[in-house]
């Protein structure tokens, strides 16, 4: 089922300049996921985890070899190319959540779609479906500084999903988060990815997070060590 | 674009007392810029009406050797007046001097009929005057002379053969007049008697012309227009604008450096925002274009400050005028005791036009970076 391919990695090895010299953080990878996954990259600190999460979604390029993202390919898609992979495609949540300050919950996750082309009566009908999957509906109007962490870690999955991508990255979502909040998202990302055939794809080194992935692929020093279907 | 407006002014808000102080010391800017080239359009306005309604008329004829600022060639700057000559009233200019209170001063006698309306010298008062020989002076020349209404004083000139003569004059009238041209070491008095004290008969130095004057070519007689005569006014006030323009140039820098100075910050600081913003999809130029018309925002906050505590002030000023210093009446332009500023529609369009643009311009230089930032970096606030 080549065609359900969503993303191709084919030896790819990217290095970038420590203190003036040049290091690999990714050797010669290759690695494919499907459409509908729920996939997590694991393994410890400096493995090369994020980098590999940045350039699948074309926020990085590889030094060597393809990365293959919904038909693109990374190392040859121009700024404006890779931003509007990302804003029609691709969805990001960040351990820090990432939210902007100066919106509420209902415009933070509202700005994923005034770039595109949307009318407002669409926009609200989306943010409003979109708070209702993050249970967050009653919160629509307060400044993420009023939220908990784990609300506006939700309130980013909210921001990520509204847009329905056909990916969506999520880089250590639940570093920042206690035991039951860690929970409650990932649940919440679990039931998107049922419903709507979102593919997932995390880093992570959080076992409570494994606990949900149906593949996990282990790196290590820039290598994949394993890649177990659970 | 109405997202970057949205998101500008949300973060402006955001930022708190420095978007006031920026905001405050650019409106500032606003208003002294408005302010001070309003008083210097002001009293060009009023200096060009007054030396039209005082001196230039419509324009001058003047004879060909005659130069106002070449005292020299008033000796022999006058000619016969031409014949058939329609909207023009004569003046016929002589070098004498004036024996006020025993002291010598060096004056010019200005000869002009006594009925003409073409300036405003009020001439008519010579004709009223019952003394023999009646001249008529300005307010500044008679301080300066300590001479006042039915004073008579000596004055000595040269007819045209080089003869001294003598005679005592009498003041008839003090009139009160902006434009020292016109008031300065001069003694009014009536063509026909300063005719008959120099032998100079049927002779002018020049002519000011009314709106009925149309100009003949004339090998003697050389005219020069109003437009020309106020550019000598337009050229000096310029200069005073240029100089002026110092203290407002120092206070919109002031607050260009503030914006640039945030703007170079707000970047650093909103390092993690910028890369979610990449890695929501929006381009680079996009994200410049963001910060560059949050910049510039500061100006249109400051505008609509400016808008709020400068009209009622401009119209206050409007009303009650600025009053000038004794010593700044001394540069030889009309200037009246009080100027009333003009605030014309195009002064205030290109100060707008000026703010806006250079805030836009300072805003734009640091947002430059964002085209150049790693996201990656960026988003983890790594970036240098």
């Amino acid at each position: 089922m080549q065609e359900q391919n969503i993303i191709t990695i084919d030896h790819m090895s990217k290095s970038y300049p420590v203190a003036g010299k040049p290091f690999m953080a990714l050797k010669d990878i290759s690695l494919s996921f499907q459409k509908g996954e729920f996939s997590g990259i694991v393994g410890p600190s400096g493995s090369g985890k994020t980098t590999l999460l940045n350039i699948i979604g074309s926020l990085d390029a590889p030094t060597e070899g393809k990365a293959i993202v919904l038909g693109n390919d990374i190392a040859s898609l121009s700024h404006k190319k890779a931003a509007a992979l990302r804003n029609l495609h691709i969805g990001f949540i960040f351990q820090v959540f990432n939210l902007l300050p100066v919106y509420t919950v209902y415009e933070n996750v509202e700005f994923a779609l005034l770039l595109q082309k949307y009318t407002a009566s669409e926009r609200k009908k989306a943010v409003m479906q979109a708070l209702d999957w993050v249970g967050l509906t009653d919160k629509a109007h307060k400044k993420p500084s009023k939220l908990s962490g784990g609300e506006s870690q939700r309130v980013a999955i909210a921001r990520a999903m509204v847009k329905k991508p056909q990916l969506l990255l999520a880089d250590e979502p639940t570093a920042n988060l206690d035991a039951e909040n860690a929970h409650v998202i990932l649940a919440t990302m679990k039931k998107l990815n049922k419903e709507l055939g979102t593919t997932f794809l995390f880093s992570t080194h959080d076992e409570k997070v494994m606990g949900y992935l149906k593949r996990i692929i282990h790196l290590r020093d820039g290598v994949v060590e394993k890649d177990l279907l659970v | 674009m109405k997202l970057a407006f949205n998101l500008s002014f949300k973060n402006l808000y955001g930022a708190g007392l420095r978007t006031l102080l920026n905001v405050l010391v650019l409106s500032f800017s606003f208003v002294i810029i408005i302010l001070l080239n309003s008083i210097m359009d002001g009293w060009n306005a009023q200096a060009k009406r007054d030396t039209i309604a005082w001196e230039y008329g419509n324009g001058q004829l003047r004879y060909k050797d005659y130069d106002p600022v070449d005292s020299y060639s008033i000796l022999d700057g006058h000619g016969v007046i031409p014949s058939a000559v329609e909207g023009l009233t004569p003046v016929l200019i002589h070098q004498a001097s004036i024996y006020p209170q025993g002291r010598m001063m060096g004056i010019v006698l200005k000869g002009i009929p006594t009925d003409q309306s073409t300036v405003a010298l009020p001439t008519y008062k010579l004709e009223e005057s019952t003394a023999a020989f009646p001249v008529i002076i300005g307010k500044r020349f008679a301080e300066s002379s300590k001479l006042s209404v039915g004073d008579q004083v000596l004055i000595r000139w040269r007819d045209r053969h080089g003869t001294f003569d003598a005679n005592e004059v009498t003041v008839a009238a003090i009139f009160d007049s902006n434009v020292p041209t016109v008031d300065e070491s001069q003694l009014w008095m009536s063509l026909d008697t300063l005719w008959e004290m120099t032998d100079l008969t049927n002779e002018a130095t020049f002519f000011i012309a009314d709106d009925s004057f149309k100009n003949v070519a004339s090998e003697d007689w050389i005219f020069i227009s109003q437009k020309e005569l106020l550019s000598v006014i337009e050229e000096l006030i310029a200069t005073k604008k240029v100089s002026a323009s110092i203290l407002y140039i120092l206070l919109l820098a002031i607050a260009l450096l503030a914006i640039f100075d945030t703007q170079v910050l707000s970047i650093f600081r909103r390092q993690k925002e910028i890369g979610t913003y990449i890695a929501l999809g929006m381009t680079r130029s996009r994200v410049v274009a963001l910060f560059t018309i949050e910049g510039s925002m500061y100006s249109i906050c400051a505008l609509i400050l400016a808008s709020l505590y400068g009209t009622p002030f401009f119209i206050f000023l409007s009303k009650t005028g600025f009053a000038v210093a004794e010593a700044d009446k001394e540069i030889g332009l009309a200037i009246s005791d009080r100027i009333y500023p003009v605030y014309g529609i195009s002064l205030v369009l290109s100060t707008i036009a000026l703010v806006i643009i250079s805030s836009t311009i300072v805003s734009f230089l640091p947002a430059r970076k964002i085209a150049k930032i790693n996201p990656v970096l960026a988003l983890k606030g790594k970036q240098q």
